[in-house]
């Protein structure tokens, strides 16, 4: 983009960088900003087509345009600070909830267009996702009100613990791909005609679960909506906030799950690869690798939808087991089971000796049937024991909460 | 401590909670099944709009579509005037204003003007909608069918004090009635017709009629409006907030000959009251009641066209009753009339 300013109006370079930039910001908040908008028709006429409704239906064609009557509404109501309130905090919080948000949207890849090709994107993502965190803190402990400091330190605690195994299901790609680049690692999923996306390998799909369960947690979606669980602390670190800044806080979580959406779609589902786009090649090709790209990611909030639409929120407790009993053990055995497959498809790469041991694999980029096989079938066991036996322990542990047994009941316990 | 135990009967009941299910996520799983199903179908399925069926789109979409409501819908009351003659159905017998549990309902009951006695008649009728809790007691207490439950639901205003309503807006036609709830009319329409027959013959002159007349002179532009409605008995459930008149009008929209025959009665009236000086005695009525013109009567029942009583000249109040009515009404009235008038004789 740099060159092409550069070259189409012989801007010195520092004028190109600068321009090519602001561009590029521009395009990312206000895709940012619209993508917001779309998502919270498409999740509310989703859900109520699951309910048996038909949602916003009158604004517009199809309501398309009700979020922006919404918007006008949330602009136009007064904005409230309560008197006893840590009025920096207060007003910084739903800003560093945005810009944490909005930064995420660097490292997106839209297809085939890059923002910016950081060589540690996906660690960018997540310690962005910390600065979330912050603002969620910010926001329960300025508003000086008893829920919504329940909800920021719930936020927090739902935050890291679930930073942890999103961080590591994340692991098994980066070792398969041998990258942390989210570019390198789209690029890396274009084979078998388009369709050599990592949700395909085992490894791979069972990253892409555990992943996308422990982003819905950081997305705040509604098995995980404990920060905000309006049953129980009104709406946790939001309940002070009105007005705009109410709409900014949404406008935030809106964009986090957009952002989770284009992420799981870019790392496992081949972000923009599909069947054409390298026979098209070009702009066309590039214009067929952002459509799949979309529809990826919307099939991927759908499911965010229906899960909405179907689980009703934990306890406090059951997410923090289910995050350290359940998502970690699994999230450990899965990279153990990585390492097995790279060592298994690549040990030319890996170690000289093992070729010597027993002789070069046959072409090291054609894929090799056997071994892949011989991976597959390994770390399915791996991957499907752990999870029986993370299932059984969990399972009697809870098991012995809920049953009273006879010994128990001949006691009086 | 058990729940057992505390309870001293030392039985343990087990209960099932299909933990099986819940171990490898066969329950969440079923339950996103489940949510999918019912998104399909409402996406995609046939509308359910008539609740056939416990899934698919459950939802009318209000203004455009409406749902039939049932014939025993209430919601506000409205006062009854019979089609042919103007008259209304009510006595002002006050059952309604006594059993009104939030006393929104007024009655001034109608009096003679030559005599000062009272007549079975309403001279003003006020019922306060804003405080009508519907509770469709006075239209059970009415022991004359004047006062019916309307279904008419749309009587958001801007204009409070319209929702006191008077005797000119509460006023709908007996067609109109069972156009909204024919059975349930069915049901009362020979006893309430035969009662009002009778307090017609107590109402001296145009007393009972006012309302109607007026009513009629003032919705008559609106009559000429209406019929241009393209779409017809259709169209009249998508009649837009704007066109939709306060309470009245409708079916209350009088045609030009009916006014004029009206007119004439009251002409008629008029002149007999003059020239006999004295309120018409009941016998008297009995025999005026039959007085249908021969060459509309349609007589059905035998027994009732005896040619002795029919005074072709005789024009009383309840004249024209029958002029306008179906064939199967008449002859039911006729019939009605002969029981009546046989019973007078003996």
């Amino acid at each position: 983009m740099v060159e092409t300013f550069q070259q189409t109006f012989g801007a010195p370079l520092w004028l190109a960088v600068v321009l090519a930039s602001g561009l590029k910001v521009t395009l990312i908040l206000v895709g940012g900003s619209l993508g917001m908008m779309f998502l919270t028709w498409y999740e509310r006429r989703a859900i109520a087509y699951m309910q048996d409704r038909r949602g916003p239906n009158r604004v517009g064609p199809q309501g398309s345009l009700q979020p922006i009557a919404e918007a006008i509404k949330t602009m136009t109501k007064e904005d409230t600070t309560p008197l006893e309130a840590d009025r920096v905090v207060h007003f910084l919080a739903p800003v560093v909830m945005l810009a944490a948000t909005v930064l995420t949207f660097a490292i997106i890849p839209w297809g085939n267009l890059f923002p910016s090709d950081l060589s540690v994107g996906v660690l960018f993502f997540v310690a962005i996702g910390g600065l979330h965190t912050l603002g969620m803190l910010m926001a329960g402990w300025g508003s000086n009100n008893k829920f919504a400091l329940l909800g920021g330190m719930r936020g927090v605690a739902q935050m890291v613990s679930y930073e942890i195994p999103q961080v590591m299901a994340v692991i098994p790609i980066v070792l398969m791909t041998g990258t942390m680049s989210m570019q390198r690692i789209v690029e890396s999923q274009s084979g078998f005609g388009g369709l050599g996306w990592n949700v395909f390998t085992p490894v791979g799909f069972f990253a892409f679960a555990l992943f996308f369960v422990a982003s819905l947690a950081e997305g705040e979606r509604t098995p995980f909506d404990i920060p905000e669980a309006d049953s129980e602390i009104v709406a946790g670190y939001m309940t002070e906030y009105t007005g705009m800044k109410f709409a900014v806080f949404y406008l935030a979580n809106y964009m986090t799950n957009l952002a989770i959406c284009f992420i799981t779609a870019s790392i496992f589902l081949g972000g923009g690869n599909g069947p054409g786009v390298n026979e098209l090649g070009g702009f066309l090709g590039g214009f067929l690798s952002l459509i799949y790209f979309f529809i990826k990611a919307l099939f991927l909030f759908f499911i965010m939808v229906l899960i909405r639409a179907t689980v009703p929120r934990l306890r406090v407790d059951q997410l923090m087991g289910f995050a350290w009993k359940f998502l970690l053990p699994l999230v450990l055995v899965n990279i153990l089971s990585s390492a097995l497959w790279v060592a298994i498809i690549r040990w030319d790469q890996q170690a000289q000796i093992f070729t010597q041991w027993f002789g070069a694999p046959g072409t090291a980029d054609a894929p090799n049937f056997v071994r892949l096989g011989v991976a597959v079938a390994v770390t399915i066991m791996i991957n499907l024991g752990a999870l029986v036996m993370v299932m059984g322990l969990n399972n009697r542990a809870s098991q012995a909460r809920m049953h009273t047994t006879d010994e128990e009941l001949a006691l009086g316990l | 401590m058990t729940l057992a135990n505390r309870q001293g009967t030392g039985a343990v009941v087990p209960v099932e909670r299909n933990d099986q299910r819940f171990r490898a996520g066969q329950g969440t799983a079923a339950g996103l099944s489940i949510v999918f199903r019912k998104f399909r179908k409402a996406l995609f399925g046939k509308p359910n709009s008539d609740r056939s069926d416990t899934e698919g789109q459950f939802n009318v979409q209000y203004p455009e579509e409406r749902l039939s409501l049932p014939e025993a819908y209430r919601n506000m009351p409205i006062l009854l005037f019979d089609d042919a003659t103007g008259h209304e159905l009510c006595t002002s017998c006050f059952q309604c204003e006594r059993v009104c549990p939030p006393q929104v309902i007024h009655i001034t009951q109608a009096k003679d003007p030559a005599t000062g006695k009272p007549v079975p008649s309403a001279a003003e009728f006020i019922i306060e909608y804003d405080t009508c809790m519907s509770c469709g007691y006075c239209a059970e207490v009415c022991p004359f069918d004047a006062i019916k439950m309307d279904h008419d639901y749309e009587l958001s205003t801007s204009n409070h004090p319209e929702l006191d309503v008077n005797y000119n807006r509460l006023l709908r036609p007996v067609s109109y009635y069972e156009t909204i709830a024919p059975t349930l009319w069915n049901d009362v329409r020979e006893s309430a017709m035969k009662k009002l027959q009778n307090n017609i013959k107590r109402r001296p002159g145009a007393i009972g009629v006012d309302h109607g007349q007026k009513v009629g002179a003032k919705a008559a532009p609106a009559a000429v409006a209406r019929p241009a409605d393209p779409a017809g008995a259709g169209a009249s459930a998508v009649v837009p907030a704007a066109k939709r008149a306060p309470v009245a009008a409708i079916g209350k929209t009088m045609s030009e000959e009916k006014l004029a025959k009206l007119q004439s009665i009251r002409a008629d009236n008029q002149a007999k009251r003059g020239g006999a000086g004295a309120p018409v005695d009941s016998a008297h009525a009995v025999e005026a009641a039959v007085g249908v013109q021969p060459d509309t009567a349609q007589v059905a029942a035998p027994d009732a066209a005896t040619p002795g009583s029919v005074a072709p000249g005789a024009t009383g109040p309840v004249a024209a009753v029958g002029t306008s009515m179906s064939e199967e009404k008449r002859a039911k009235l006729e019939a009605i009339r002969a029981a009546k008038r046989a019973q007078g004789g003996e």
